[in-house]
This record gives C-alpha cells, sequence and structure tokens, in this order.
C-alpha cells in the first residue's frame, strides 16, 4: 500500500468515524429526547382518561341516582315490595333508560331477578348478580341478545328503599358503553392513536360471573378505535396479551408495517372490573413517524458530509500524493537508478518547501556523483595512464639500458682487435636478442591486456580446471586422477592443498582463458609466499553458482591494497606490469563471474571466483 | 193525583227517549285503525266487508249459510256441494254465478286447495277431493276462501258484501267501503267505513282518545294498559294460537331434540309477563273451552328431561324467527333464552332472512268453534295439512295427541283479541275468530232524519 492510498485510507476513516461519532450521538439523543416526550405524552392523556372515566362514572352514577330518587321509581318500588308481581314493569327499564340517556338500564326486585331490563328485555325473571346497594362505578361486560357483548360503565343504586323497611328494596343497575363515542371524546394528541380491545363475546355465566374472561385467541376485529377499525390490529396482539395477563400497564414500540416510520410507542392499560378482572385494554399509540423522519434526516445528512468528506478526503490525499508521495516516489526511484549505477538521475525540484529541497540536494549530489565519478575516472585514468607510462618506461627502461651498454659496448669493441670485437660481438648481439625478446615480452603483455580475446566456452569441469593449475605448478601431484578433497600437494617450500568438491562442478568457460586467469592467480599467491606457505586451491558449489577459492598463507594485503588490487597497471610488485589481475577480473567478467578478495595484513589472502553453474545436460 | 199523573208523564217521556237511544240509526262513517294491511290476510277487516263467503261463522263459531244457502257430502266427504244462494248480485250489478264462484275459489288457493277439483253446476258448485273433507264447510267460512271477482272499475275488485270498495285497491294502508244498497243482507247501519292501517298502536289510542277514530286494537299485552287508561275494551275469548312451528328438517330431523325444544319453554313467563296475563297457557292444540281435555297435554316447563332427552347432543346454533310486532319479538328473545337454559344454541333471526330458519313463532287464528274444523284450519295454516275426520272427544284427542307428540308444532298461549272502541259506535260484536263484525256497527251520534 503506497503513500497515496495510506492517506486515503486514514483520512477517510477519519472523517467516517467523526461523522458516525457525532451521527450516533445525535440519534441516541433525539430518541431520547421524542421517548420522553411521548412518555409524557402518554402520562398525560392517561390521567386525562382517568379525568374522563371518572367524569363518565360520575354521569352513569348521577343518571342512576336520579332515577332512583324518582317519584315513577318510587311507586314501582312500592308496588313491586307489596305484590311482588314484575309484569306490569316489564318495559319500564327501555323508558326510564331513554330518558336518562343510558345505554343500559335493569331494574332488579327484591328477590335479585331482573324485573324489566332495557338492554335484554326478554332477560326479566333472570337473577342479576351485579346489582348491588350503592357500589362505587364498575366496569363489566354485559351481554346482549345477539350474543355480542358490551363493555360498560355501571352504576347500582338502591331505589325507592324506605328507612323503616326491612324488606330488600329495588335496585337499580345502570349504566353507559364504553364505545368508539367513548373514545371520541377522550382528549387525543396529535399523531395519538387510541384503540380498546375487548374480549371474546361470551355467553353469561350464572356460576362464576365476577370471573372475567380469559385472554383467548386474539381477534383484530375486537379493536376499536374513534374512527372505527383499527389498521394492523393484529400486531398489538404481543403487548395486549402481555397487559392482559400481567394486569399491569405495559409498554413497547410496535411496527405497525415493514417501514419503521409506521413504528408507534405503545402503551396497554388494562381496565379491570371492581373484582380485579381485566375486561379489556386500552391501548395509547403514539406515532414515532416524527423521530424517524428525524433520525433519517439526521442519517442523510451524515450519510452526506461522510461522502463529501471522503470526497475531500480523496482530494485531499490526491492533492498531498501530488506533493508529497510523488516527488518521494520519484526520489526513490532516482534513487534506485543511481544504485543501478545510472548517476545522471534528476529529478523534479519545483517548489520551495523540504521535498523540494530535498528533490535539489539530490540532484546536486548525483550531479556531484556524475562530475567526480568523471573526474575520478578521469584522474584514474591520469594514474592508469602515469602507472602505464611509469611502468612503460620502468619496464622499457630496464631493458633499454643494457641495449644502451651493449651498443656503446659494440662502438668500444669496434676499436678492440678483431678477435676481440668478435667476443664482443657475440656477447653483446647475444645481449641485444635477449633484452629485445624482453621487450617483447613486455610489449605483447601489454598487447594481450588491450585485446583481450572472446572466450569460447565449453562444458568443464572447474575441479579438474583446478587440478591442472595445480599439476602444472605442483607437478608431483597424480595426474589423470581426482585426488580425494584436502589432500595436500607438497612442492619445495610452498604446499599445495586441493578441496575439490566430489560430484563434478560443470561450468561454461573457455578453458584456456580460465587456466590463464587461474595460473596467474597460483603465481601471485606463490609470489606471496616467498618463504613458503600454503596454498589451498579449492572448487565447491554455491547454490546456483561455482565457487573457487585460490587462498595464500603469504603476507596478505592491506585494505587499501585490496581496493585497487584490480585496477590496470597497479602492481604491488617490483617488476610487475600490474595488469594480471585486471586481465584476471576481464577474463572472469567474460564469464559472467565475479571476482573478489578477501586479506589482512600478514594473514595471507584468498581470491574467491564466482562462476555460474552450467545447465545439466539432459541428453 | 195530579201527582201521580205528572210523575206517570215524566216517567213515560224518559221510557221514551230511552227506547229512542237504543235503537240504531243509519249514516255515518266508522273510522277504523288498524297496525296491518286492512286486505291482509289473516283477519283483514275490509275482505269481509266486500266480499262473503259460502258459508260464515257466528259469532259462536258455528257454521251459518251465506252465499250457499245448503250443502250435502256424498261418498264419505270425499264430494260436495254446496247450492247457491239466488238472486244475489255482485256489487257492479253482476250475478252471482257457479262459474263465477268457481273462479274465484280456484284464484285462491291454488294448488293448495283442501279439495282437489272444484266445478260448477249449473247453480251449485261440486267439490271434489281425493281424501275425505268433513271440515269443508267451516273451512269455506274462512277469509281466504271469501267470493270476490276484479271488475274494470277504479277498485278493481268487486263482491257481495254488505259495503262495496270504494278507490284504489292497490293503498293498503287506507281502505274506504260504502254501504252496499242492494245487499242480500239489507243494507247496513253505517254508510260508510275508512280504515287506515299501518297505524302504531301507540297512535291508535292517541287517535281513539282524541275522536279521530272509533275502533282500533288492543294487543293482548296491553289489554291491562288499554284498561287502566280507562279505554272501552271488547275482547274475543282466546281464540289466536301463539305456538312455535318447527323445521323436521336439518338440526332437528331429531324428534327428541324437538321435545327437548318443546320442555324448555317456559310457558308461564310468556302469559305472566310478556302477555301481561291475558293469554291462556296450552300445550294442546285446542283451547279447553272446546275440548275440555287441554289440561292432558302438560304445559311445565322440565329443564332436566330437556337435558335428558337432548342427551348431551350440542347442535348447531339453531335460528328462531318471530312474525308480528314487538311482543312477538321479545317473546322470541325470551324462548331463545329458555332453549339456552336446556344448552341449545339459539340465534333469533329476521322472519324475512333468507337462511333456512329452524324455528318460527307465530300466531294462528282458531277460525272455527268446531274443534275438528278449528284444528285443521290451524294445522293447515301451519303447514301441516291434515284431514282430522275424529268424530268422538277420544278420537280428537288421540289425533291431537299424535300431532302435538310429533313436536313440529309447539303450543305456547292462547290469547284474546281485542279492541277499543269510542262511545259512539254501538252494537259492535266479535266473531268466532275475534275479528268485529262491522256489518252490524251503528253510531249513536247519527241524529235521525226529520219526517218530512
Amino acid at each position: 500500500m503506497n503513500l497515496r492510498q495510506k492517506l486515503l485510507l486514514l483520512l477517510s476513516l477519519m472523517v467516517a468515524m467523526i461523522v458516525a461519532a457525532v451521527a450516533w450521538t445525535v440519534l441516541v439523543r433525539i430518541r431520547m429526547v421524542f421517548e420522553q416526550r411521548d412518555q409524557e405524552e402518554t402520562a398525560l392523556f392517561v390521567s386525562q382518561f382517568q379525568r374522563e372515566f371518572q367524569h363518565r362514572s360520575a354521569e352513569v352514577a348521577a343518571a342512576v341516582d336520579r332515577i332512583a330518587a324518582s317519584e315513577h321509581m318510587r311507586s314501582i318500588a312500592f308496588a313491586l315490595a307489596q305484590s311482588s308481581d314484575p309484569s306490569p314493569y316489564l318495559t319500564e327499564a327501555q323508558t326510564l333508560a331513554q330518558d336518562a340517556q343510558l345505554d343500559f338500564l335493569e331494574i332488579v326486585g327484591p328477590d335479585e331477578k331482573i324485573v324489566s331490563s332495557a338492554q335484554w328485555p326478554a332477560r326479566f325473571g333472570y337473577f342479576e348478580p351485579f346489582a348491588w346497594d350503592d357500589q362505587p362505578t364498575f366496569l363489566k361486560t354485559e351481554d346482549l341478545p345477539d350474543g355480542s357483548s358490551a363493555l360498560a360503565l355501571f352504576a347500582s343504586r338502591a331505589a325507592g328503599r324506605s328507612e323503616s323497611a326491612t324488606a330488600e328494596p329495588v335496585r337499580l343497575l345502570g349504566g353507559k358503553r364504553l364505545d368508539r363515542s367513548f373514545l371520541a371524546d377522550l382528549p387525543v394528541a396529535p399523531g395519538m392513536q387510541i384503540s380498546l380491545y375487548r374480549a371474546a363475546d361470551q355467553s353469561p355465566s350464572t356460576e362464576q360471573p365476577h370471573l372475567g374472561p380469559d385472554f383467548t385467541s386474539f381477534d383484530p376485529k375486537r379493536m376499536i378505535s374513534a374512527a372505527g377499525d383499527v389498521p394492523n390490529a393484529s400486531r398489538y396482539e404481543s403487548l395486549i396479551h402481555s397487559a392482559w395477563n400481567s394486569g399491569q400497564q405495559t409498554s413497547s414500540i410496535l411496527y405497525l408495517t415493514s417501514r419503521r416510520e409506521d413504528s408507534v410507542n405503545a402503551t396497554a392499560i388494562p381496565l379491570k372490573s371492581n373484582t380485579g378482572a381485566v375486561l379489556a385494554v386500552l391501548t395509547v399509540a403514539v406515532s414515532r413517524s416524527g423521530m424517524v423522519q428525524a433520525q433519517q434526516h439526521i442519517r442523510a445528512i451524515a450519510y452526506g458530509v461522510a461522502a463529501g468528506g471522503i470526497l475531500l478526503a480523496i482530494l485531499a490525499s490526491l492533492w498531498i500524493a501530488a506533493r508529497v508521495s510523488r516527488p518521494i516516489e520519484q526520489l526513490a526511484l532516482a534513487a534506485e537508478q543511481v544504485a543501478s549505477g545510472i548517476w545522471d538521475t534528476h529529478v523534479p525540484d519545483h517548489g520551495r518547501d523540504e521535498i523540494s529541497a530535498l528533490a535539489r540536494s539530490f540532484n546536486h549530489m548525483t550531479g556531484e556523483l556524475v562530475a567526480q565519478r568523471d573526474r575520478l575516472v578521469q584522474t584514474e585514468r591520469v594514474a592508469a595512464w602515469r602507472e602505464l607510462a611509469r611502468r612503460l618506461a620502468h619496464e622499457l627502461k630496464n631493458p633499454l639500458f643494457p641495449l644502451q651498454l651493449t651498443v656503446e659496448n659494440l662502438i668500444r669493441g669496434r676499436e678492440l682487435p678483431a678477435a676481440e670485437f668478435d667476443e664482443v660481438f657475440r656477447e653483446s648481439t647475444q645481449t641485444l636478442g635477449m633484452e629485445i625478446a624482453n621487450l617483447k615480452t613486455i610489449i605483447g603483455r601489454f598487447s594481450d591486456f588491450s585485446r583481450m580475446p572472446q572466450p569460447q566456452l565449453e562444458r568443464i569441469d572447474a575441479g579438474e580446471a583446478m587440478r591442472r593449475v595445480a599439476q602444472l605448478y605442483f607437478p608431483s601431484a597424480p595426474r589423470g586422477t581426482r585426488a580425494p578433497a584436502g589432500e595436500a600437494v607438497p612442492a619445495e617450500k610452498i604446499t599445495c592443498r586441493l578441496e575439490i568438491a566430489s560430484p563434478p562442478l560443470f561450468i561454461n568457460v573457455d578453458p584456456e582463458l580460465l587456466h590463464r586467469a587461474l595460473s596467474n592467480l597460483v603465481l601471485n599467491a606463490m609470489d606471496a609466499m616467498p618463504d613458503g606457505g600454503t596454498l589451498t586451491l579449492s572448487a565447491q558449489s554455491k547454490g546456483e553458482a561455482v565457487e573457487l577459492r585460490i587462498v595464500d598463507t603469504g603476507t596478505g594485503l592491506t585494505p587499501e591494497e585490496c581496493e585497487r588490487l584490480f585496477t590496470p597497471y597497479y602492481t604491488t610488485k617490483q617488476h610487475g606490469t600490474g595488469l594480471g589481475l585486471a586481465i584476471v577480473q576481464s577474463v572472469i567478467a567474460d564469464h559472467h563471474g565475479a571476482i573478489a578478495v578477501e586479506s589482512s595484513t600478514g594473514g595471507g589472502a584468498a581470491f574467491i571466483i564466482t562462476l555460474p553453474r552450467a545447465e545439466e545436460c539432459t541428453s | 193525583m195530579l201527582r201521580q199523573a205528572a210523575i206517570s208523564i215524566l216517567v213515560a217521556a224518559l221510557a221514551l227517549s230511552a227506547s229512542a237511544r237504543t235503537r240504531p240509526h243509519y249514516g255515518g262513517t266508522l273510522r277504523v285503525e288498524v297496525e296491518g294491511d286492512p286486505w291482509q290476510r289473516p283477519g283483514g277487516m275490509a275482505r269481509r266487508l266486500v266480499m262473503d263467503g259460502l258459508t260464515t261463522l257466528d259469532p259462536d263459531g258455528a257454521v251459518q249459510p251465506a252465499l250457499a244457502i245448503r250443502w250435502a257430502s256424498e261418498n264419505d266427504d270425499h264430494r260436495w256441494q254446496f247450492w247457491l244462494r239466488p238472486g244475489v248480485r255482485f256489487q257492479n250489478d253482476a250475478a252471482l254465478t257457479g262459474a263465477a264462484v268457481e273462479a274465484s275459489l280456484t284464484a285462491s288457493c291454488g294448488a293448495s286447495c283442501p279439495w282437489s277439483v272444484v266445478h260448477a253446476v249449473g247453480a251449485s258448485l261440486v267439490f271434489t277431493g281425493d281424501s275425505p273433507m268433513p271440515n269443508l264447510p267451516a273451512l269455506l267460512a274462512d277469509d281466504l276462501y271469501l267470493i270476490g271477482t276484479p271488475t274494470d272499475s277504479p277498485a278493481g275488485l268487486t263482491g257481495t258484501g254488505p259495503f262495496a270498495l270504494s278507490g284504489d285497491l292497490g293503498n293498503h294502508n287506507h281502505a274506504r267501503v260504502l254501504a252496499n244498497e242492494n245487499c242480500w243482507r239489507g243494507r247496513p247501519f253505517l254508510d260508510a267505513i275508512e280504515i287506515t292501517g299501518s297505524r302504531s298502536i301507540r297512535d291508535q289510542w292517541l287517535d281513539l282518545s282524541v275522536g279521530r277514530a272509533d275502533l282500533v286494537e288492543v294487543p293482548a299485552e296491553q289489554m291491562r294498559q288499554a284498561r287502566d287508561q280507562r279505554l272501552t275494551v271488547i275482547a274475543s275469548p282466546p281464540v289466536s294460537l301463539l305456538a312455535l312451528s318447527l323445521s323436521d328438517s336439518g338440526a332437528l330431523a331429531n324428534p327428541n331434540l324437538r321435545a327437548a325444544l318443546a320442555l324448555a319453554v317456559d310457558r308461564t313467563a310468556l302469559s305472566n309477563v310478556i302477555f301481561q296475563k291475558q293469554g291462556e297457557i296450552t300445550a294442546s292444540l285446542l283451547p279447553a273451552s272446546l275440548t275440555g281435555y287441554a289440561f292432558l297435554f302438560p304445559a311445565d316447563r322440565d329443564l332436566d328431561k330437556a337435558h335428558e332427552l337432548r342427551g348431551g347432543v350440542t347442535p348447531p346454533t339453531l335460528t328462531l324467527a318471530a312474525e308480528g310486532g314487538a311482543a312477538m319479538q321479545l317473546a322470541a328473545q325470551r324462548i331463545a333464552l329458555n332453549l339456552h337454559d336446556a344448552g341449545f344454541s339459539v340465534q333469533v333471526v329476521n322472519a324475512a332472512a333468507p337462511q333456512h330458519i329452524d324455528l318460527t313463532l307465530r300466531r294462528f287464528t282458531l277460525e272455527s268453534s268446531q274443534p275438528q274444523a278449528g284444528m285443521e284450519s290451524i294445522l293447515r295454516a301451519a303447514g301441516l295439512a291434515v284431514s282430522i275426520r275424529a268424530q268422538t272427544p277420544a278420537e280428537l284427542y288421540k289425533t291431537e295427541r299424535e300431532i302435538v307428540d310429533a313436536h313440529l308444532l309447539i303450543p305456547l298461549l292462547y290469547l284474546p283479541r281485542a279492541f277499543a272502541v269510542s262511545g259512539r259506535v254501538r252494537d259492535l260484536r266479535l266473531g268466532a275468530d275475534g275479528t268485529p263484525l262491522l256489518a252490524g256497527v251503528s253510531l249513536s251520534d247519527i241524529q235521525p232524519e226529520a219526517a218530512p
């Protein structure tokens, strides 16, 4: 992952996290505020409902009281007490209920049997267990002739009782429905829906009339509101079931549809009879659409801000990348090029910031490197030419001086008698010939160095090449056989050890050029041990390469000498051309190998040649 | 002496004036109001004013000649012949012929006539039946078999009765009939009778009290109330049978269930409360006054026996409908409660509902005081076409027992028919079926015409 991508990721994450944190905080706060408001509204409604309920109860009680206290009712009560014939009053309850605007009214005789019923006239003569004396208003489910039932507020009063009467009085049981009109009268805040759920219709039970209905299967049709049926009523089932069974007010969030906007904060309030049995459940549902919309709005803004922030992060990262990472990349690329040897690399250095300063410094560095390299090359070239000239002068001077002396001797010898001149002539010509051959050798070496032949590659065994060189300079070594690894071949003062690996180490080289290179190294090693020592020749496999080592126990080399050892015309010998190791290095380089030296003063020296291994011959 | 003469003259004058008040006068219009349709059977008052039957029932329920002066049966009552009264003309002056009577009878009952064939033979009609028709003369007194004939007049219908229709026959809320000057019975005292239908009982009583009506209906359950309001009430003996008609298909195909239903009904509550003790509890088809053996049919409620007969079977919800007004609906609801106590589930429905109805609360009018004819008319009205041939009370009881024990018709109460009249109505009598006999009514406030 490059700097640009890291910057982009980092900035995007920062923006996203900040936006998410802010949005989450705002959403939580919004929800808390709305829920608190809903709770307050619900609590307010509950108190208003209770007031309305009490008001309705008082209305019912007052209506029943008026009927009970009326003269007409007194006369009926008196007549019933006297004759116990209820038949004349069969329809009285209907008339009284109509006048008092009650939905339900029953006149119950002293024998607790219904004399007249407004809601179910045919029930005369049946027991009415709910007609008690002067009880507070209570809720009751009233069965109706059509098989249905109605939830109503009832009040029971004794009618026409005389203070001196000892007989049971006539009682009135009057009530008003809790239906849609009651729900419509409740004060409802905007966004609030009130509904009432009643239990399933049940036939009247005279054995246990005080037990309320059990919550059996939920019937959405039994849920009503002021406007009629309640949409998605089945969603309220669990809440109503919980409130019904526990008898406690229960609240929860309900999702009326799959959309969150249609969710509501619902509170279920069980309505109980005077015996504590739950007869119905009033549900208050406050719409959460406002909160959900606000949340959605906040989320949309958050998404927008996050998207914008990420976009800005992208632009910032691009800008930063353009300002920072690209120059750095260019610098890194340029550094790679410099490391690969392309020293005249330049990077753009626009601007005045640190990166630009770095770029300018880099360009200055590469410029200086090139210049120094050029100077160094020039200097080395000059030095090499000087060295060459010095060596050449030195090498040529040596044979030229004897040549000069010899010519002078010949000139002087011309004055000598013929016999002496012949002797002198013969000695002088022999000396001239020797020194001219020496000059030819010296010039031949220079010529060889300047004109290195192309290698003619052959697949040979590197170990065999090492043995050949050892055999050349240490003839006592067995020929044609593989010397066991580590076997020493003593030759005068120098002991030659061969450490050749057992498997053949095939390499593709020019055998003669390699022989000459190895010979040069062996000769140098022998020259480094004038007092004797040990020369170790080894050949072993190093992965995909073959390593040839020529190790002596001579005087060793200084670090400076190690650095300049392969420089042409550099030599530590008094009589060397300085081209031997250069030729060796050139030969090794022509074979795509490498040569290195490891040495320390007095610790001998090790020349290490690494050549690529030849491919396995499949034929 | 002088004092005695003055007293004698005074007494004679009083006697004269009294005799003058008791003598009916011709004229006046009687205003009648009813809750139903004056033309609708049964008991539509206007029908009997305009049309006569071959026979009629006197107030005691005995069969009397009307348009037929005599009749005879043959072949074990399989064949009857009725001779027409001669000289009778329809109100449109057409002669009463056998053909006209035959056409009217055929149009009246269609395919459900108690006879198989009726045809005119000269001035007589011959009735032939596949089954014996021992009570044919009494049956022919039913208002279903009144003789009328359509005309081109605006009234559309004409008969031989004491009154002729005036106005549009299609207006069922109002019927005005005018005295038939040429009625074979003689001209009635009244000049006209106006019958207003579809009038609630409350409005009828109000009109009676303010003098806008002369004769109004008094339902049995409101007789006590009417008397409490000091209305002049004329009531018939119990002639209206309140009974449950049961279906013999569906859930009630099981006779035990029908028997359980019969035992579950509380007749006492119906009689004492709903019908304000104006009814006569009965479990027999005929009232005790006709047979004397009604007590042999137990009318008490027996819930235990009802549960036992039900045998733990819970039949599907039965449907119960009531024909009639508020009292009938209330009685139906009470019966539904009674049946619920016996373990039945009953739903009270509208009588006009298209669904199958298991139980129907109905009223049947006892048309004749003859037990056989009366029973046969009730059964025929209930759709149980049975020919009653019992000759002796024992046979009649046996026949009735068989019918009642089938529990397809559960008698509950016998109720009277009652009417309230204004002070100007004189000589109003009720027929054997409780229908007011308006033909003989006169008005007391009609002043006789001064002698020229």
